[in-house]
């Protein structure tokens, strides 16, 4: 919200820099997103105009003498076409200084000018919001020689304050000036808010409330009044606020809501029928046109204020434009109500509208505030010659809420820090709460224009932020002993770092996608349509994030994948991991860099697992029929990976090969301690064989046979080369094979070796087919 | 025949001549086979002593014998010469130290992580246990039972994803809070990172995705100042030694009393006016805490009268932004190596 400094100086007396209050202000929770500076305008005072007259030598300049507060009135010559006899303007005497001009004297077509009529622009002010036409006008009652400077706050800096959701009050000058007055222990002052409203008009005015989303509802007849100009430091300051001045009946309505954050609304009392207003539902297909000019169609959604002919505003929210005040207006009714913030918002969305009522109504006002706001609203249109009539109430009183018992040590118990019974009485006093000490407890009452103060850490909080924040000592705790677990956290966390030792560099992608995947989970509201779908697998991404580098790389991302399953959202912890590689002239029956993934793959589910995982041939989307494997720990499939279907591939336009693959973290079993055997002290010896086996037989099965047949003795058994070509037989692959022996109580013979490889070769032949190579 | 002694001398002398000029191990090694070898010229003349009378034989096999041990003395003696020379000519070798170091096989941890694993082990030290949960979470988790009924308008400012009626991508990672009080009577010493999303539109400062890392202390006796204590702990892990941290009072449904926590900014040490990370105020927001609402507690079955407890939730994006001097965030998605490089 937008607060110039000169407004608030008229309520709290604070320090002359915008910056000590801005900072005041945020250490108080109302932290200042900008302090906009004003134009410095100097020597500007008020003058009337007592004459005007043609320029004998030009058509399109006028000649005016104007008091301006000097013994002789000052002659000005001037271009504007909105000027006459009577006018009240503002006045660039010679040496002032405007945002974009020095005034000096100076000689228009022979007559000497002594000084500028100054138009809104040139005072710094929106033309479209004043007299875009030429010169501004000032009161009448102004006294010639006034400085406009001050008498506008022309020149003061206006702050923009944020203000949180719960403090509503806050989002108003009053508001504002009342912490700082607290805060500073310095006294505010306030206007008066007695309703001067007096005597019951003819017919009366009333209010039905036929929701339950209107909890209160202040109506105020006034007779006697004409829309026009409004004064022009209300119109000033609406201005600096960011608010448009519409009419003098209006102005006083939006001046009195940034004042005291009460939103009001004036209706033309002659369109109100029998001055009856009722807050109600809208009725289906009613229609309205609003203030903006634009007829909505209403639904029950929407609650509006009407007559018994129909919906005449949208509550809270916006008025229509048939009882909208006027040039023809005489009589008004003033609406100060308390609507459900929840029901205000809602009714605003139907409508796409926000304005500064509905922001503030949405936030559900303090019902004390409608009488507060009406008064005001009353003293100034009494002030501009209203009659005001007394004004009558619908719904619950606005009554103030019981007081809280609070334990006495709850300050010290909240914050860390201890303040006696009279310190923290002070603070909260400060704040207009009532607080009784009486035996061992704190009776402390909330005032009657906050919402926010209910349960005993609200007040805690007022009195922190009445001893500023930073009263508050650091403190280490000591935390005691809990059996809450990090396992997943440490998985990932092993997870990450052994990718990392591997040779790939962690990244993150986005888990919202645009392409559709089978059994992928939508948004109701995505942001676009590159965004709509939760990702089922990460490889892709990684893949896309590859495809544009010059350069091979390695990459891998933790996060989760989604799945919809019958409605339910499936969500699984990953890791993916995707591999750029130079493509190699390997032959088809081999591939060198799948098994570098592998030999990643491996190593990471073995330092997560404990165990080693078996590997066996599998299918996934997106991964070449024939590279492709599944690794799975205790027979549970946790991981597969491959080389990227070639089809795919060339989606990516990639110039590398490409490979990837993913582990389910959820499915990794608790780590396995491994178990430490002493080696033989007896040396090993191995043999080395040369098969020629079916090219489908897996070095796998080849081992495993070995390691069998060779029983007990068997260290080791690896398939440590693969050929196949011309000295092969079609169909058929060689491979080399060693095997490793020894014992524990003696030295291995020579003759046990050869026995165990003679056992193996024969297995060998009978189970897989394999022949001794020669 | 000409005399043992004589010969001897002679073969002396030309071994110590032979000896003092080889210039390296490998030519005094072809003096020692020349003479002393298998072959070599003693071994002749030893074979020479078969000639001589026996009585003779004895005296001459000890008089070649003196010899050699003279002869392999001078060769001990100019190999131990040769090599003092070989080291002091090596302490001579001059290498480019600067060349390129080779570079090994090492992959990265992305800063966000980094950021998080500090943030965590921190933690971690002083007993706080990390837990993780799902992105995909009810209405209930992450609204409802942290104080946010239906129609707050607090609901509003979180502006979600939906992706039905009730369920929702979490906004922030406060439903940890939830989950974990749930499972577990107090004490509870949490942080929970993790993913987070809302609808806004991606730019130099915003992701609709982003990490969070929440924390909650909830005991007997806990308060502000601890608050304060171990944030301010959190903030020189993260930015170094001398990190400040200031409390400012805000609002949040599921916390009361609520601050907005500040920390001096890195960059500039909380002093230059023209500085780009802190925009000349010297500190820098990093994210909202406060002491869990007793609603909250209530809801999760604890007894706001008997324990007390704080909580905050930090962006970890923007603990990264200002650690690594990022400036913009979408770099913490490119993927590219030059971003990972540098910061790794
Ligand atoms: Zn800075």
């Amino acid at each position: 919200m937008r607060i110039p400094i000169s407004w608030l100086r008229e309520y709290v007396d604070v320090p002359a820099e915008s910056q000590a209050i801005a900072e005041r202000l945020a250490m108080l929770g109302f932290p200042v997103a900008e302090i906009v500076r004003r134009p410095a305008i100097e020597n500007v005072v008020v003058g009337r105009i007592s004459s005007l007259e043609r320029h004998p030598n030009a058509d399109r300049l006028n000649l005016c003498r104007v008091d301006a507060g000097a013994d002789a009135p000052l002659t000005i010559v001037t271009a504007a076409t909105n000027v006459a006899a009577g006018q009240v303007v503002p006045v660039a005497t010679i040496g002032a200084r405007l945002p974009h001009l020095q005034i000096e004297r100076r000689t228009m077509r022979g007559i000497a000018s002594e000084g500028m009529l100054c138009s809104p622009d040139e005072l710094a002010l929106p033309p479209e919001w004043f007299e875009a036409d030429g010169i501004m006008q000032l009161d009448a009652e102004s006294t010639p020689g006034e400085d406009v400077v001050a008498l506008l706050g022309l020149a003061d800096d206006v702050l923009d304050v944020e203000i949180t959701g719960n403090r509503v009050d806050a989002m108003s000058v009053i508001g504002l000036a009342r912490e700082l007055a607290a805060s500073y222990r310095v006294p505010l002052r306030l206007p008066s808010f007695e309703n001067p409203g007096r005597g019951e008009p003819e017919p009366l005015a009333r209010v039905a409330l036929e929701s339950s989303d209107c909890s209160h509802f202040v109506l105020q007849r006034f007779d006697g009044l004409r829309a026009t100009l409004g004064a022009a430091r209300t119109r000033v300051r609406l201005a600096l606020c960011g608010v448009r001045p519409i009419n003098n009946v209006v102005d006083v309505s939006n001046y009195v809501m940034l004042e005291t954050a009460q939103p009001l609304h004036v209706y033309d009392a002659t369109h109100v029928a029998e001055q009856r207003l009722i807050v109600r539902d809208a009725r289906p297909g009613e229609r309205l046109l609003t203030l903006d000019g634009i007829e909505r169609r209403l639904t029950p959604a929407a609650l509006v204020v009407a007559d018994e002919q129909g919906a005449l505003g949208l509550a809270g929210v916006m008025g229509g434009a048939a009882s909208e005040v006027g040039a023809q207006t005489t009589a008004i009714l003033l609406e100060a109500a308390t609507f459900a913030g929840a029901r205000v918002r809602r009714t605003a969305q139907l409508f796409g509208l926000r304005t500064e009522a509905s922001t503030r109504h949405e936030k559900s006002l303090a019902p004390a505030l409608a009488e507060i706001a009406a008064s005001r609203a009353a003293q100034m249109l009494l002030g501009m010659g209203a009659r005001a009539y007394a004004p009558v109430a619908a719904g619950e009183q606005a009554t103030p809420r019981a007081a809280v018992s609070r334990r006495r040590d709850d300050v010290t118990r909240l914050l860390g820090i201890t303040l006696d019974d009279a310190r923290i009485a002070g603070d909260l006093t400060a704040l207009g709460c009532s607080v009784v000490a009486s035996d061992g407890h704190l009776e402390i009452g909330a005032p009657a224009w906050r919402n926010d103060l209910a349960i005993a850490a609200d007040f805690v909080e007022e009195v922190a932020r009445m001893e500023g924040y930073d009263a508050i000592v650091a403190a280490m705790p000591t935390v005691a002993s809990h059996e809450i677990s990090s396992r997943e956290y440490e998985l990932e966390a092993g997870a990450a770092r052994t990718m990392c030792a591997l040779g790939y560099h962690e990244t993150i992608t986005y888990s919202l996608l645009g392409a559709r995947s089978d059994n992928a989970v939508e948004l109701r509201n995505p942001l676009s349509e590159d965004h709509r779908y939760l990702r089922t697998e990460i490889a892709p991404a990684l893949l896309a994030q590859l495809a544009r580098l010059a350069h091979p790389y390695r990459l891998f991302e933790i996060g989760h994948v989604f799945a919809d399953e019958g409605g339910l959202v499936a969500e699984t912890p990953v890791l993916a991991f995707a591999v750029a590689v130079e493509r190699s002239g390997e032959p088809p029956w081999r591939d060198v860099e799948f098994l570098r993934c592998k030999g990643d793959i491996e190593t990471l589910v073995r330092v997560l697992t404990g165990r080693r995982p078996r590997v066996e041939r599998a299918e996934r989307r997106g991964l070449h029929p024939g590279k492709c494997a599944a690794l799975l720990v205790d027979d549970v499939p946790v991981a597969a990976f491959g080389r990227v279907d070639p089809r795919e591939e060339r989606a990516y336009a990639a110039p590398f090969a490409l490979y990837a693959g993913s582990i389910r973290l959820d499915r990794l079993p608790e780590p396995l301690v491994p178990r430490y055997r002493p080696p033989s002290r007896y040396p090993s010896t191995y043999r080395d064989l040369a098969l020629s086996v079916g090219a489908e037989v897996s070095a796998e099965s080849v081992e495993a046979t070995t390691t069998q047949a060779i029983g007990d003795i068997c260290t080791a058994v690896r398939v440590f080369d693969e050929y196949r070509g011309p000295q092969v037989e079609r169909g058929r692959k060689s491979l080399a094979v060693r095997a490793t022996m020894r014992r524990f109580d003696g030295t291995i013979t020579d003759e046990e070796a050869d026995a165990a490889v003679a056992r193996a070769v024969e297995a060998l032949h009978k189970r897989l087919g394999a022949t001794v190579r020669v | 025949m000409i005399e043992l002694a004589t010969l001897l001398s002679a073969l002396r002398e030309r071994f110590a001549a032979a000896v003092e000029a080889a210039a390296d191990e490998r030519a005094l090694d072809e003096v020692r086979v020349a003479y002393l070898g298998r072959n070599g010229e003693v071994t002749t003349i030893r074979r020479s002593i078969g000639k001589l009378p026996p009585e003779r034989r004895p005296g001459a096999g000890k008089e070649i014998n003196d010899a050699v041990a003279v002869m392999e003395a001078l060769l001990q003696e100019r190999h131990a010469q040769l090599e003092a020379r070989d080291v002091e000519a090596s302490l001579e070798q001059r290498i480019d130290v600067t060349f390129l170091g080779t570079p090994p096989q090492f992959g990265s941890l992305h800063p966000v992580r980094r950021v998080i694993e500090d943030a965590c082990g921190y933690f971690e030290r002083h007993g706080f246990a990390v837990v993780l949960g799902p992105e995909v979470e009810p209405d209930y988790y992450n609204f409802d039972a942290l104080n946010i009924p239906p129609e707050h308008p607090a609901r509003e400012g979180f502006d979600s994803f939906w992706v039905n009626d009730s369920l929702l991508l979490r906004p922030h990672t406060s439903p940890m809070q939830i989950r974990t009080m749930q499972l577990h009577p107090p004490p509870v010493a949490i942080v929970a990172p993790g993913r987070c999303y809302r609808r806004d539109a991606v730019d130099a400062r915003h992701l609709f995705q982003f990490h969070q890392i929440e924390g909650l202390l909830v005991a007997s006796g806990v308060h502000f100042g601890h608050l304060k204590g171990m944030l301010t702990g959190l903030c020189r892990t993260l930015f170094g030694a001398y990190q400040q941290v200031r409390f400012r009072p805000s609002f949040f449904p599921f916390t009361e009393p609520s601050a907005e926590v500040d920390t001096t900014c890195p960059k500039c040490g909380g002093r230059a006016s023209a500085c780009s990370m802190c925009g000349g105020s010297g500190w820098i927001e990093l994210g909202g805490a406060g002491m869990v609402h007793p609603n909250v507690l209530r809801e999760v079955g604890y007894d706001p009268e008997v324990v007390s407890g704080w909580a905050f939730g930090f962006g970890a994006e923007r603990l990264a932004l200002v650690r690594y001097d990022v400036d913009d965030v979408r770099r913490f998605v490119d993927g590219d190596p030059d971003f990972f490089e540098q910061l790794a």
